[in-house]
């Protein structure tokens, strides 16, 4: 074998091994994501309007969101998620704030940071009323804080 | 009889140890042994060098993985049955409590010995040349450590296991562009739910456990290659080349530089026996001191093996792993903590999470592997590199000091609380 096809060669045989490296890596990482979650849908129903009172928000433990209900301004959902680390907040009637058990992060009635440690403001979702009646929450779409579902 | 003999003859095929080949040969001809030399030096054999700190480390690992595989005989990675099965171990299997607790004690005494198996290894300027690749095959060990603790922490699903993993994976989201995909990688979800505990499993049980025994393997490896121990501080001796010999090295080509780093190492029969050693350079001085690694190492190590054990047994007899309640992600416990070598990380997180989360922590661990390549110094006398031991010293304390807060003077709403407050739960 000359000096020539050596090389040429050798280089198609890195070339062949290199890609095959890659692609098997790829194949690996796309292995270790999920393709199905086994999760709560981000898509539900919560109840009929008559369920929720007014005044103190209504915490749903399963989905991690607070209902508000206003008698003049309606309904309105809000993500119990801190937006620090992910612990859940709780909403305190007293000062009429969030606050999270984790690093206290305070949040205002409308989801803006007070103070602490979150960057960024609670996440409001969309909340419609589904054909049965019921109010039909979608995690996938996120509202501003002034979002609100008169019934 | 013959045959006994025969067949004894056929395991054990050294002279008797009443002889200097003898002592040599279960040294060679064992392969458990072998990685040890034939000889050491008896000053490097002291306690107060090493504290048998490494060996401790490794023998806290043994411990975890044989009380691993047995508490595997009872655990399901699966959400509802796991605490479940924690539970059994606790009250229903025999000797189960003791067991866990064995494990979780040896777990915490890994972190705490490999941290200080590092400090030793630091302030007695070990990790200087030729050790340097050895100090970052450490800096891995250290980290793989931390690793295993992280993954096994989720395993028993109770509320602390859950709400420290939410906030541990979270810290980790905030990584600049892959952040996010990597948490989900890891949890195999956007929750910690039941894909996340199987893939901890997986990362605890298996592959971390192989990385630890891989990289030990090249960490022992390494001590021998590098001339094996590294002199105590206290035999170091003011340089005196013409007096230095190099084996391997023809006489005229024996650099200046090897002469200074002669004294920090010990040499083997071994490698005198099968020719050209890397290394090795040997101050005939000092050839006096050496011993037969039978019984003198041996007998240490054996003492070390046998404290840690009992050790941790004993511990195990008064004081059981900890199980709080059954995972609940509805409810965030007030205040939520990380497993306590994480609370300075959750104390930084605190005030801001991409510095305190991810910035501290990668420059940290970049500080800690580039030491040996930018500490340039050749010196390991104390009094040489003061500097060096006060920069390594502030490392240490800072990270006590945020580990003290976040564990004793932080309370509900991560409020500073003084721990001598009587705190009332759930009191705002
Ligand atoms: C799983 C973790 C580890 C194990 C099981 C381990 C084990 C050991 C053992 C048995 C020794 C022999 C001497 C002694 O007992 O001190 C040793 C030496 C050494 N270790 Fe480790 N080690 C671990 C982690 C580390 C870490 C985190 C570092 C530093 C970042 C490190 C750096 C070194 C160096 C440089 C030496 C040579 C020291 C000398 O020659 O005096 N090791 N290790
Ligand atoms: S998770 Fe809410 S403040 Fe950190």
């Amino acid at each position: 074998m000359n000096r020539r096809s050596f090389l040429s060669w050798g280089s198609a045989g890195v070339v062949a091994l290199g890609s095959g490296v890659g692609v098997s890596l790829g194949a690996v990482v796309r292995f270790l994501m999920p393709s199905v979650f086994y999760e709560p849908p981000q898509v539900f129903k919560v109840g009929t309007p008559a369920d929720f009172a007014f005044g103190a928000p209504t915490f749903l433990v399963d989905e991690k969101i607070f209902v508000f209900r206003d008698r003049e301004k309606g309904f309105a959902v809000a993500s119990a998620v801190c937006t620090h680390l992910g612990c859940t907040v709780a909403y305190f009637q007293s000062d009429q704030r969030f606050h999270c058990p984790c690093h206290g992060s305070v949040f205002a009635s409308n989801g803006s940071v007070v103070h602490g440690p979150a960057p960024k403001a609670l996440q409001w979702y969309e909340v419609t009323l589904a054909r049965d009646g019921q109010l039909r929450v979608d995690k996938d779409k996120v509202v501003p804080s002034s979002y609100r579902l008169m019934v | 009889m013959n045959l006994i003999r025969e067949i004894y003859q056929s395991i054990v095929r050294r002279d008797p140890l009443s002889t200097d080949k003898g002592k040599s040969e279960l040294v060679f001809l064992n392969v458990w042994l072998h990685i040890h030399p034939a000889k050491v030096k008896k000053e490097n054999l002291k306690f107060k060098h090493t504290f048998y700190l490494g060996f401790i480390t490794f023998f806290l690992f043994v411990i975890l993985v044989t009380t691993g595989i047995a508490l595997m005989f009872y655990y399901r990675p699966y959400p509802p049955h796991a605490y479940q099965d924690m539970k059994d171990l606790q009250f229903v299997v025999f000797m189960g409590p003791f067991l866990r607790g064995m494990h979780r004690w040896a777990a915490h005494g890994m972190v705490v010995c490999v941290f200080l198996h590092m400090c030793r290894v630091f302030y007695t300027g070990s990790y200087k040349k030729p050790r340097q690749f050895n100090w970052v095959v450490g800096v891995f060990l250290l980290l793989l450590t931390l690793g295993l603790s992280f993954t096994g922490y989720l395993l028993p699903w109770d509320q602390l296991a859950f709400w420290a993993i939410t906030v541990g994976t979270n810290i980790g989201s905030y990584a600049p562009l892959v952040g996010g995909k990597l948490r989900e990688i890891l949890l195999g979800g956007h929750t910690v739910g039941e894909a996340a505990l199987l893939r901890f499993y997986v990362l605890h049980v298996a592959i971390l456990p192989s990385l630890v025994i891989l990289l030990t393997v090249v960490h022992f490896w390494r001590v021998r290659k590098d001339g094996g121990l590294s002199r105590p501080i206290w035999k170091l001796k003011t340089n005196k080349p013409e007096q230095l010999v190099t084996i391997g090295v023809p006489p005229q080509t024996a650099p200046a530089q090897v002469v200074a780093a002669s004294q920090e190492k010990t040499y083997g029969l071994m490698e005198v026996v099968t020719g050209k050693p890397i290394f090795e350079t040997v101050d005939p001085e000092e050839e006096d001191d050496a011993v037969f690694s039978y019984p003198f190492a041996f007998f240490r190590e054996g003492i070390a093996l046998m404290a840690t054990v009992t050790g941790i047994m004993a511990i195990s007899l008064f004081f059981h792993a900890p199980l709080e309640e059954l995972a609940n992600p509805a409810k965030t416990p007030n205040p939520a903590k990380a497993p306590w070598y994480f609370l300075g990380l959750q104390e930084l997180v605190s005030h801001s999470a991409l510095l305190g989360g991810v910035v501290a922590p990668t420059l940290m661990v970049l500080a800690l592997l580039a030491i040996p390549y930018f500490d340039r110094n050749p010196s390991r006398r104390p009094s040489e590199r003061k500097w060096a031991i006060w920069l390594f010293t502030l490392f240490v304390v800072a990270n006590l000091v945020l580990i003290v807060i976040g564990t004793f003077f932080r309370g509900p709403g991560w409020a500073f609380v003084p721990p001598w407050v009587h705190v009332v739960a759930g009191a705002e």
